[in-house]
C-alpha cells in the first residue's frame, strides 16, 4: 500500500498516496485547477503555465530536522517567492495549497490573455465552441480584454489536413502538445511532431499515409481547443445541438464504450442523425479512447441501401411483401422441413441470439456460429475472472499473446496490454511473425504457420521447452497471474481449437483459473461472437456441407456468400434460405426470403465482450419504418410456428435469457446500468481535464462468472504444417485480419476508403520469383471450386511457399490452407 | 538502400558508435549535421535515412530540424555570412557594416544570391564583441571567423570564396 501523505488545498485538507501530483490531488476533492497541457493520462510538461498556485511547505530547523511550530503550536509555512505548477508539482506532508488568491488569479488571468494574444477567437465557427476548454476557462479566468492590439494577431494556416481524417487550424493551437504526447506515450505512433518554435510553432506529419495511426481521432477528444477536428465531423454541428446515447462498439470483442452523438436534420426529413461517435469512459474497457474503426466506420447504419422492406424471391427477382406474410412463409417453410439451420453472425446482440437459439431449438435445428475461430466453451470456464482488467495489471502479472495481430485485431487491448507491459507486467508474444506488440515485450517468440498449438503446449507445466523458449516459459511459471490471449492469426476453426484447448490447459495446470487478473482471452472476430458461444451457438468445420444438407437455413448478420464461392454455392443447394440482414449481401441475393433488420443504432440490447464483459447499448436512432430487430424478427416467425418467444423488447428477451442460460443466471438490465465513481473524473463538467471523451452514466456492465468446466480438458491438437503442405504449383495460405477490413459494415464508411486492406497476397520475394511475379501483380488463387484474384505485395517475413491473405478482402481463407498459385497473363486475364 | 549510409559509411559508423545500440535516437543531431553538410541542407530524403539510422519516425526527426535554427530544410546557399549586430557590435559599426554588405552583395538580410553561394544573415552575439564588426562564414562544413571587418575586406573573403567554389567546380568538370 503506498504512504498516505496528507495536504491542506484552500484550507481543505485531503489524503492523497505520495507521488499524487498537487493538480490531482485538488480534483479529488471537487477543486479544479485549470490546466491546458496536463492530462490525467499522460505524464506531466508544465508547458501552458494555466495551473500556477501558490504552495507553502512546512519549515524545518536544519538543525533537528523539527517542523518549526508558529505561537499557536502550528507548523510555519513556508511559501515559495513564485507560484509553481500545480501539474508538474508532486504532493509532500503539510503542504498547503492555495488556489484562490489574487495571486493566482493574476497569474491565470495573465497566462489566458498571453495564449489568446494570436488566438483567432473564431469560437462562432469553431467545432469545439461550446465544449472548449480554452473558451470554459477563459470565461472562468480570464481578462475581459486583451492589452494586445487585435490588427496585430498573426494568422496562419486554418484547414491543414494532417492526412484525410484529421484536420489542423494552426492558428487555434495553443501548442499544449497534448496530442504529440498521446500519439508517442500512449499510441506508440509518434507520427506527428511539433515543427519551428514560438509563433511559427506548428503541428506537422511526415507518415504516409498522413497521421498514419489508429487512434488518431482520440487527439481531437483531448485537444483542449479547436485546432484538431475529425475530417468526420468537422463543420458538422454545434456541440450544444447535439443528443447523447449510450453505445457499445460493434466493431471488435473489446467492446469499448460509446457515445452516439446525435441531432435532428431537415436533411434526414427531420429525423435524427448520428454527427459523431466518441469515447465513453470505462476504465474497464477502453478508459477514454477507442479506435479510428470505431469512430468512423459506423456510416453503414445510416446507409442508403439499406433494406427497408421485407422481400421475397419470385423468379430471378424479389418482390415486397408484409412482415405478417413473411412469417407465416417462414414458418410455413420451417414446418414442412426435416432439419433447420440457423446460422449467426457476432454482430447480433445476446438478446438476437436468445430468440434465434430458443426458436432453432424448437424445431430440433442446429445453431451455427459464422466464425472460424473456436474456444468459446472453454473461455466460458477459463476465461478471465470477474474483476480482471488490463488497467490493473503489473509486474506480478505474465501476459501472454499468441497467434495474434493484436494491434490489428483489437486495437484497445492492444493499447492496454502496451501499458500493462510499461508498468512491469510480464509479456510474452508468440507469433509467427512480428507484429506492433513485440516492442514492449520481455520475450518474442516465434513458430512456424500451423504449429501454434505445439509452440503453446511448451507453456504447459512439465513440458520440454526447446532452448529458445526456456526464459520466456521460465517468465511465466514464475509469475503470480497468469492471461493468455489467443488470436486467429494463420488459424483456423481446428486450429484455433487446439490454441483454446491447449491455453485453458496450461491455466489449469498452473491453478490460475478463476481469480482476478488470471485466465483465457480469445480475440474473437466479431463483437459478440462470445455472446453466440453462450447462446449454444458453434461454428462447424464443413460449413459448405451444412448448408447444402439442410431443407431450411435462417442466416443472420453473416455473408458466407459474399467471403466464399463454395458458400455460395452451397446456398444455392440449400432448400429455403431465410436471411436476416441490413443489406442485400451475396447472401441475401441467393435467399428466398430477405428480412431487413434494425443496425444496434436504432435498438437496444446487449453484447458480451471477449473479456465476458455483459453491456448494454441504448438507441441513438429511431429505427427505419419496416425493419425490426433480430429477436423481433425471430419471435415473429417463432409465433407463427405456435412457439412461445418474446419479441415485444429486447429487456423482456433478456428476462427469459437469464432464466435460461446459466452464465447469465440473475443479471437484470439495471445492474448492467450500474455506475461507480471512475478515475479519471471527466465529462461536460471536466472538459478541461479529460477532454471530450463522455463520462459514464449508463452502466460499466457486468463481467460474467466462470463457469465450471464440463470436463478436464485435453490438450489440443492443432493441424501441424505437415498435415497441409502445398504441393506443386501450390502456396499455403494464411488468413491473417487487419483493422481496416472491407466487411459489410466498414465499407459504407467512405472516410475510411485509403486505408482498407487491398485484395493483396504478401508473399516471400523467393516465393513470388519461384512463380515469375513482381510486386503489384496479379496473380490468381484457385482451389476446387473457387478462384480470386488479387495483387502482389512483397514481404520478406512471410515464410516461403506461404502468402498471406486479409480476411474479408474477397479472397476464401478460413484455414490455413493449400491453393493453385498462378501468375495471371493478359492473355488469361478474361 | 540507405542513401546518407551509402554517401558517408564511415561516418555514420563513427556517429552511431557515440551511442548505445539502443538508444540510436541520440545520434540524430550528428546525423542531421552530416546531411547538411552535402547541400547545405536537410532535404526529405535525409529525413527518411536517418529516421531509418535511428530507428524513429520521420515525424521525431523532422521535428528537431523544425527547432533548431542551425538546420535548414530548404536551401539557403552554399556559405552563410553571418554578421553580428548585437549591441556592443552596433556601437562598433556592425549595423552599418551590414547594410552595405548587403547593398554590395545585392541582396537583403535573409536573402540568397542568385549564384546560390551566399546567404546573408543578422545574428545574435558570437563572442568577439570587442573585434566587432565580425561575421562568420559557415559552410563546407567549417566556420571560419573574420574579425575587425571593413566592407572592403568582407568582400575580399566573399571573392575568394566565390573564386575557390568556382576552382573546385572547374575540377569537378
Amino acid at each position: 500500500m503506498t504512504k498516505l501523505v496528507t495536504l491542506t488545498i484552500d484550507d481543505q485538507p485531503v489524503s492523497v498516496p505520495a507521488g499524487t501530483l498537487v493538480v490531482d490531488a485538488a480534483k479529488q476533492i471537487g477543486n479544479d485547477i485549470p490546466v491546458f497541457c496536463y492530462h490525467p493520462k499522460m505524464e506531466p510538461v508544465g508547458m501552458c503555465r494555466m495551473c500556477l498556485v501558490e504552495i507553502g511547505r512546512p519549515m524545518v530547523d536544519r538543525g533537528t530536522g523539527e517542523v518549526l511550530l508558529d505561537e499557536n503550536g502550528k507548523p510555519r509555512i513556508q511559501f515559495g517567492p513564485k507560484l509553481e505548477t500545480a501539474c508538474t508539482t508532486p504532493v509532500s506532508e503539510g503542504m498547503v495549497v492555495r488556489t484562490q488568491t489574487k495571486v493566482v488569479a493574476d497569474a491565470r488571468r495573465e497566462v489566458l490573455e498571453f495564449i489568446l494574444t494570436s488566438h483567432p477567437l473564431d469560437c462562432p465557427i469553431c467545432d469545439k465552441g461550446g465544449e472548449c476548454p480554452l473558451q470554459n476557462l477563459t470565461m472562468g479566468f480570464g481578462p475581459g480584454q486583451s492589452r494586445f492590439l487585435y490588427d496585430d494577431k498573426i494568422h496562419l494556416a486554418k484547414h491543414v489536413p494532417l492526412g484525410e481524417l484529421i484536420y489542423l487550424d494552426r492558428e487555434r493551437c495553443i501548442q499544449c502538445a497534448r496530442c504529440v504526447r498521446f500519439q508517442d506515450v500512449i499510441a506508440d505512433d509518434p507520427v506527428i511532431g511539433f515543427y519551428n518554435r514560438g509563433r511559427r510553432l506548428e503541428i506537422v506529419t511526415y507518415s504516409e499515409p498522413g497521421f498514419d495511426s489508429i487512434f488518431s481521432g482520440n487527439t481531437t477528444d483531448i485537444c483542449p481547443v479547436g485546432a484538431l477536428t475529425t475530417a468526420d465531423f468537422r463543420f458538422g454541428a454545434r456541440p450544444w445541438e447535439l443528443k447523447s446515447s449510450a453505445s457499445i462498439c460493434t466493431h471488435c470483442p473489446v467492446g469499448c464504450n460509446l457515445t452516439f452523438n446525435t441531432r435532428r436534420e431537415a436533411r434526414a426529413g427531420g429525423n435524427p442523425v448520428i454527427k459523431r461517435v466518441m469515447p465513453r469512459q470505462n476504465e474497464q474497457v477502453n478508459e477514454i479512447w477507442i479506435c479510428d474503426k470505431g469512430r468512423f466506420a459506423y456510416h453503414y447504419t445510416e446507409s442508403p441501401q439499406r433494406l427497408t422492406q421485407p422481400l421475397v424471391r419470385r423468379g430471378d427477382g424479389f418482390e415486397e411483401i408484409s412482415w405478417e406474410e413473411a412469417y407465416q412463409l417462414a414458418a410455413q417453410k420451417i414446418r414442412a422441413s426435416q432439419n433447420l439451420l440457423t446460422l449467426t453472425g457476432g454482430r447480433l446482440s445476446n438478446e438476437d441470439l436468445f430468440n434465434l437459439r430458443e426458436l432453432t431449438l424448437a424445431r430440433n435445428g442446429q445453431a451455427v456460429l459464422y466464425s472460424d475461430m473456436a474456444g468459446g466453451d472453454l473461455t466460458a470456464s477459463y476465461g478471465l475472472a470477474p474483476g480482471s482488467n488490463f488497467g490493473s495489471m503489473g509486474k506480478e502479472t505474465a501476459i501472454l499473446v499468441v497467434a495474434s495481430d493484436l494491434h490489428e485485431e483489437a486495437p484497445v487491448w492492444w493499447l492496454r496490454i502496451k501499458a500493462a507491459a510499461q508498468r512491469g507486467a510480464r509479456l510474452i508474444v508468440l507469433n509467427p511473425r512480428s507484429t506492433r506488440l513485440d516492442k514492449f515485450a520481455t520475450h518474442t517468440l516465434r513458430y512456424a504457420y500451423g504449429e501454434e498449438s505445439q509452440a503453446l503446449a511448451t507453456f504447459l507445466p512439465g513440458a520440454a521447452v526447446p532452448e529458445a523458449y526456456q526464459a520466456a516459459v521460465q517468465e511465466f511459471h514464475s509469475a503470480e497471474n497468469a492471461v493468455i490471449v489467443y488470436g486467429s492469426e494463420g488459424a483456423g476453426l481446428a486450429a484455433s481449437q487446439g490454441l483454446a484447448q491447449t491455453a485453458a490447459a496450461i491455466l489449469a495446470a498452473r491453478g490460475k483459473v478463476g481469480q482476478v487478473n488470471n485466465g483465457l482471452l480469445a480475440v474473437w472476430q466479431r463483437a459478440n461472437d462470445q455472446g453466440a458461444w453462450d447462446a449454444g451457438f458453434r461454428p462447424v468445420e464443413d460449413l459448405p456441407a451444412a448448408l447444402r444438407n439442410v431443407e431450411v437455413a435462417l442466416i443472420a448478420a453473416a455473408d458466407p456468400a459474399g467471403d466464399d464461392p463454395l458458400l455460395a454455392q452451397a446456398l444455392e443447394e440449400t432448400g429455403f434460405v431465410i436471411v436476416q440482414e441490413l443489406f442485400m449481401t451475396e447472401t441475401a441475393r441467393r435467399a428466398d426470403l430477405v428480412l431487413p433488420v434494425q443496425a444496434f443504432t436504432e435498438r437496444e440490447g446487449t453484447l458480451t465482450s471477449g473479456e465476458r464483459r455483459v453491456q448494454r447499448f441504448y438507441p441513438a436512432l429511431p429505427p427505419r419504418p419496416q425493419t425490426r430487430p433480430d429477436f423481433a424478427v425471430a419471435a415473429g416467425i417463432g409465433k407463427a410456428l405456435g412457439l412461445d418467444l418474446e419479441g415485444r423488447a429486447a429487456s423482456l428477451v433478456f428476462l427469459r435469457l437469464v432464466k435460461t442460460l446459466p452464465a447469465y443466471a440473475g443479471l437484470t438490465y439495471t445492474q448492467l446500468a450500474e455506475v461507480t465513481p471512475q478515475y479519471p473524473i471527466i465529462g461536460r463538467s471536466d472538459l478541461y481535464y479529460g477532454g471530450t471523451a463522455y463520462d459514464n452514466h449508463q452502466g460499466l456492465g457486468v463481467q460474467l462468472p466462470l463457469l465450471p468446466a464440463a470436463r478436464p480438458v485435453a490438450v489440443g491438437q492443432s493441424q501441424t504444417a505437415a498435415s497441409v503442405t502445398a504441393g506443386e504449383g501450390e502456396i499455403l495460405l494464411v488468413p491473417v485480419t487487419r483493422l481496416y477490413d472491407r466487411g459489410n459494415t466498414v465499407l459504407p464508411s467512405a472516410l475510411l476508403h485509403q486505408r482498407l486492406a487491398g485484395k493483396t497476397i504478401r508473399l516471400h520475394p523467393q516465393t513470388a520469383a519461384a512463380f515469375g511475379l513482381n510486386a503489384g501483380e496479379t496473380l490468381r488463387l484457385s482451389r476446387d471450386g473457387w478462384s480470386a484474384e488479387a495483387q502482389v505485395e512483397l514481404d520478406e517475413e512471410v515464410p516461403l511457399k506461404m502468402a498471406l491473405a486479409v480476411r474479408s478482402t474477397g479472397i476464401p481463407c478460413s484455414a490455413l490452407s493449400a491453393v493453385r498459385l498462378e501468375r495471371l497473363t493478359v492473355a488469361s486475364a478474361d | 538502400m540507405n542513401a546518407l549510409r551509402a554517401q558517408y559509411p564511415e561516418e555514420v559508423e563513427r556517429i552511431l558508435a557515440k551511442y548505445p545500440a539502443e538508444r540510436k535516437r541520440s545520434a540524430v543531431m550528428p546525423l542531421l549535421y552530416l546531411a547538411q553538410r552535402a547541400e547545405g541542407y536537410i532535404r526529405a530524403q535525409d529525413l527518411r535515412d536517418i529516421a531509418e539510422i535511428c530507428e524513429i519516425s520521420i515525424t521525431d526527426v523532422a521535428s528537431i530540424v523544425g527547432f533548431y535554427t542551425l538546420y535548414y530544410d530548404q536551401p539557403l546557399g552554399r556559405y552563410h555570412i553571418q554578421v553580428c549586430t548585437d549591441l556592443p557590435c552596433a556601437l562598433r559599426g556592425a549595423e552599418d557594416f551590414l547594410r552595405q554588405l548587403s547593398e554590395k552583395l545585392g541582396i537583403g538580410v535573409g536573402e540568397t544570391t542568385p549564384d546560390g553561394l551566399f546567404h546573408l544573415e543578422e545574428v545574435k552575439c558570437i563572442g568577439a564583441c570587442h573585434r566587432a564588426p565580425v561575421f562568420q562564414v559557415q559552410g563546407d562544413g567549417e566556420i571560419v571567423f573574420h574579425e575587425n571587418q571593413t566592407v572592403e575586406t568582407a568582400l575580399a573573403v566573399i571573392e575568394a570564396l566565390r573564386e575557390q567554389a568556382r576552382a573546385a567546380k572547374g575540377e569537378q568538370a
